[in-house]
């Protein structure tokens, strides 16, 4: 018979046993929810391979991406213009070095599997998958790439990304319209538009010979790499998805429990972490709902096990992908909503403060900040699969293409050496009237709900206090 | 299902606090009619009992087609109101405009007590309300195609509750968006100067002073009990005997009290009348109790063809003077040309 001190130790090392076991159980969830492993089903394939799911190109380049908004605020103000800009090409434009991670990097006790680019995939870059039409909401009729590259040299010039003399936050302005120019655009305008058509990629055959996944599959993949989701994010909440991206919850973030977080797998990117941040409000599900179609597509591709799509089976697919477009467009919205808030906030807070004689240096680069990320997003919106039409010039004009500047002037343009031009702007009253109109444009014409920094909120709370004005009795 | 639905929207207004026939409110009403009718007017409680519950007032044809009105209307509410222009519509355009005139920055006295904000915001709306349901309901009386919709409430004979519900669905209309105008104004107004610092007082979700006058008996302004107030006190705030007065067919008392709950904008603008005993009103607009009087389409479709027989009227009178300015001109031109 054991003592009750010994029973209690025998259930102790027990308990302490099945711990690790326990936690990196909890953190996989169920792995049918998880996306991949999936088996190889391409007809006559020989090799080792059994999982034929690949994006580690997508993810390269939103390492690169997250590495390249680092590196946009490292310039000195000038002295360091050449270096810094040819550093960011690097990461923009490609490089033969294998470049480091500059982010996401570890951090103390929140380890990160790989360190260099190559260990994720070789020769990646950013500049040849950048939407390629024209930009109409920046100055120059410039197309994707070339607006990037433009901001590039500009952000070399700063002191530390931003330029006072237009109010341009260049990390946000680079990193919000690449991942719209990059990652939407390739996912929603390419992969999930003509290539689920019948003859481009087929699923009877290799993607390219060789390979050890159909021509559907890795389709589907590299546009479910754009999107940015942990493989395992359907066992994981939208706030436990956000902390991944933020590198706060490390229990979660590692589904297989080895230690590491392994950027393929294990880490939410771009608009999966917007996706996220609005989700965790409670008020939409765009984070799920996305990755789920993803994952029944996917399922949907290996069940046909190597075999050509059906019409019925493709028109499944093609249904998921309008799901994957239509919520996508959504959170790009509800940021450009968001930030709309953000920037006439900021304004208010200028103009008390400068009604008070206080210093507005600290607060105008915060509105700069927001304004960046405006400009990206609403930049980025336009970078999908339909034209916006008369949604797209409403938006452009109503942004302008910088900031109202404490002068009452704004950049109206470029000139032919590339220089900004700046012309007297709207009144405060009338720029914030206009983010006003930016929200209503995203509610009327994207139903956006999570609606973060809504400046008609307070009015609603009101009206729904005060009650029905539809009464029809006589006092 | 959908009939539970249905059903339940028909009837919320009783379970609603911000609506005056709230069933709280209306148990309150009738405690204060038992204290009325027992102190003031020396009733036994059996005689109160009997006084408040008359079923000469309950059964009434005009009562009757109160309660059937009230069941048509709410169902025209069902319908019309998302049709209806809502206070946010107007709240947002007014907001919008305020941006653009930019006279004061938006936010500008945000750095005021929030107590005082909302303080003020609280009256404001209330004042706001209170003074343009005085004005629509002068005009409803002053303007002929208005009087004629608005006369489907003044046709009640006998007093309820319920009679405010006997409303014509245009004259509805017309309540509706005055309340979204002022809504839609107060709010809009106060957020643009006081940003997200805007409140309401409230108690049960009700404006505090909406609800201080619902528990202080504004249901016994439609009934039969004629509480009257201290003379003072009925210049500042109605008094149910002075709300009935208004519904008597009597002469001297035409176009008063068109106050809803203060009596001031009566006594400023010259329509105050103070109260008289109840029992020497006759109520209605002709006195009359026969059953055409307040049959459905008496109420629903009468004052449309009263409008279309005015306006036609209004028509050939603008005609006729067309005419005759026509012929004057006409007359110039020919003793001109003989010149």
């Amino acid at each position: 018979m054991l003592s009750n001190k010994s029973k209690l130790s025998a259930v102790g090392l027990l308990v302490a046993g099945l711990s690790p076991l326990m936690i990196a159980g909890m953190a996989y969830g169920d792995s049918s929810n998880n996306y991949g492993p999936f088996p190889v089903t391409v007809k006559g394939y020989e090799g080792s391979a059994t999982n034929s799911v690949s994006y580690s190109g997508q993810i390269a380049r939103h390492v690169l991406h997250d590495s390249l908004k680092k590196l946009a605020s490292a310039g000195d103000g000038g002295s360091n213009a050449e270096a810094a800009e040819a550093e960011m090409m690097a990461y923009f434009a490609g490089s033969d070095k294998n470049k480091a991670i500059i982010s996401p990097a570890s951090k103390d006790d929140y380890q990160i599997k790989q360190t260099l680019m190559n260990s994720l995939s070789k020769g990646k870059k950013l500049s040849n998958k950048s939407y390629k039409g024209v930009v109409n909401g920046w100055p120059g009729q410039m197309t994707g790439p070339e607006v990037l590259e433009f901001m590039i040299k500009k952000a070399a010039m700063t002191k530390g990304g931003f330029d006072t003399s237009t109010g341009y936050n260049y990390p946000q302005l680079i990193s919000k319209f690449a991942m719209g120019a990059v990652f939407y655009n390739q996912a929603v305008d390419n992969y999930l538009d003509e290539k689920l058509a019948a003859d481009n990629k087929p699923n009877s055959k290799p993607y390219k010979d060789g390979k050890h996944y159909t021509g559907k599959e890795h389709v589907w993949d590299e546009a479910f790499g754009y999107w940015g989701a942990a493989a395992h994010t359907l066992n994981l909440s939208a706030k436990e998805s956000y902390e991944v991206a933020k590198k706060k919850n490390f229990a979660v973030s590692d589904a297989n429990g080895d230690g590491l977080i392994d950027l393929k797998s294990e880490m939410t990117f771009a608009h999966a972490y917007y996706a996220s941040s609005f989700d965790k409000g409670g008020k939409t599900n765009y984070l799920h709902t996305v990755t789920q179609a993803f994952l029944d597509g996917r399922k949907l591709i290996t069940a046909a096990n190597g075999e050509a799509l059906t019409d019925s089976e493709r028109a499944k697919l093609v249904a998921y992908a309008d799901v994957i477009g239509e919520n996508w467009e959504r959170v790009i919205a509800e940021s450009t909503f968001k930030y709309a808030g953000s920037v006439y906030k900021d304004i208010t807070k200028m103009e008390e403060m400068l009604a008070a004689g206080e210093d507005v240096s600290k607060t105008f680069a915060k509105y700069s900040k927001h304004w960046g990320e405006l400009k990206g997003f609403s930049m980025a919106l336009q970078t999908g699969k339909h034209n916006l039409g008369e949604t797209a010039v409403k938006l452009n004009r109503l942004i302008g293409f910088g900031p109202v500047l404490l002068n009452a002037s704004q950049v109206t343009g470029i000139d032919s050496n590339g220089d900004y031009l700046k012309d007297e702007a709207l009144s405060w009253g009338e720029y914030k009237l206009h983010m006003l109109k930016v929200q209503k444009l995203m509610i009327d014409k994207f139903s956006v709900v999570a609606r973060s920094k809504d400046q008609t909120a307070n009015m609603e709370a009101l009206a729904d206090k005060l009650g029905d004005s539809d009464s029809a009795e006589n006092d | 299902m959908w009939f539970l639905d249905f059903f339940s929207n028909i009837f919320e207004h009783f379970s609603d606090p911000k609506k005056r026939i709230f069933l709280g409110y209306i148990f309150i009403s009738i405690g204060i009619a038992f204290f009325w009718l027992i102190l003031q007017k020396k009733l036994s409680l059996r005689q109160a009992f009997w006084k408040i519950f008359d079923k000469k007032v309950f059964f009434s044809k005009s009562s009757k087609s109160d309660y059937s009105v009230f069941v048509i209307n709410r169902i025209f509410t069902l319908f019309i109101s998302p049709l209806l222009l809502t206070q946010m519509a107007i709240a947002t355009i007014i907001f919008h405009l305020l941006h653009k005139i930019d006279l004061f920055n938006a936010s500008v006295f945000s750095n005021f007590s929030k107590v005082w904000i909302v303080l003020l915001f609280t009256v404001f709306v209330f004042i706001l309300d209170d003074i343009t349901k005085y004005f629509v309901h002068r005009w409803m009386h002053k303007w002929p195609i208005l009087w004629s919709l608005h006369k489907v409430h003044h046709s009640a004979t006998k007093l309820t509750p319920l009679t405010i519900y006997r409303t014509h669905p245009l004259e509805g209309i017309v309540f509706s968006l005055r309340g979204a105008f002022t809504q839609g104004t107060s709010i809009s107004i106060f957020v643009y100067l006081f940003g997200n610092s805007v409140d309401l007082i409230t108690i049960l979700g009700v404006n505090i002073i909406v609800f201080t006058f619902n528990i202080a008996g504004s249901n016994l302004r439609h009934s039969h009990i004629g509480i009257r107030y201290w003379n003072w006190l009925e210049y500042i705030f109605i008094s149910p005997a002075q709300h009935q007065l208004h519904h008597s067919i009597a002469e001297a008392h035409h176009d008063k009290n068109f106050g809803a709950s203060l009596a001031l904008w009566d006594w400023l603008f010259g329509s105050l009348h103070h109260s008289t005993d109840i029992e020497s009103l006759t109520l209605g607009v002709d006195g009359s109790e026969n059953e055409r009087s307040h049959s459905l389409h008496t109420l629903y479709i009468k004052p449309l063809g009263e409008i279309i027989f005015y306006s036609v009227e209004k028509l050939k009178i603008l005609k006729i003077s067309i005419c005759q300015f026509g012929i004057r001109i006409q007359n110039k031109f020919y003793a001109l040309v003989k010149q």
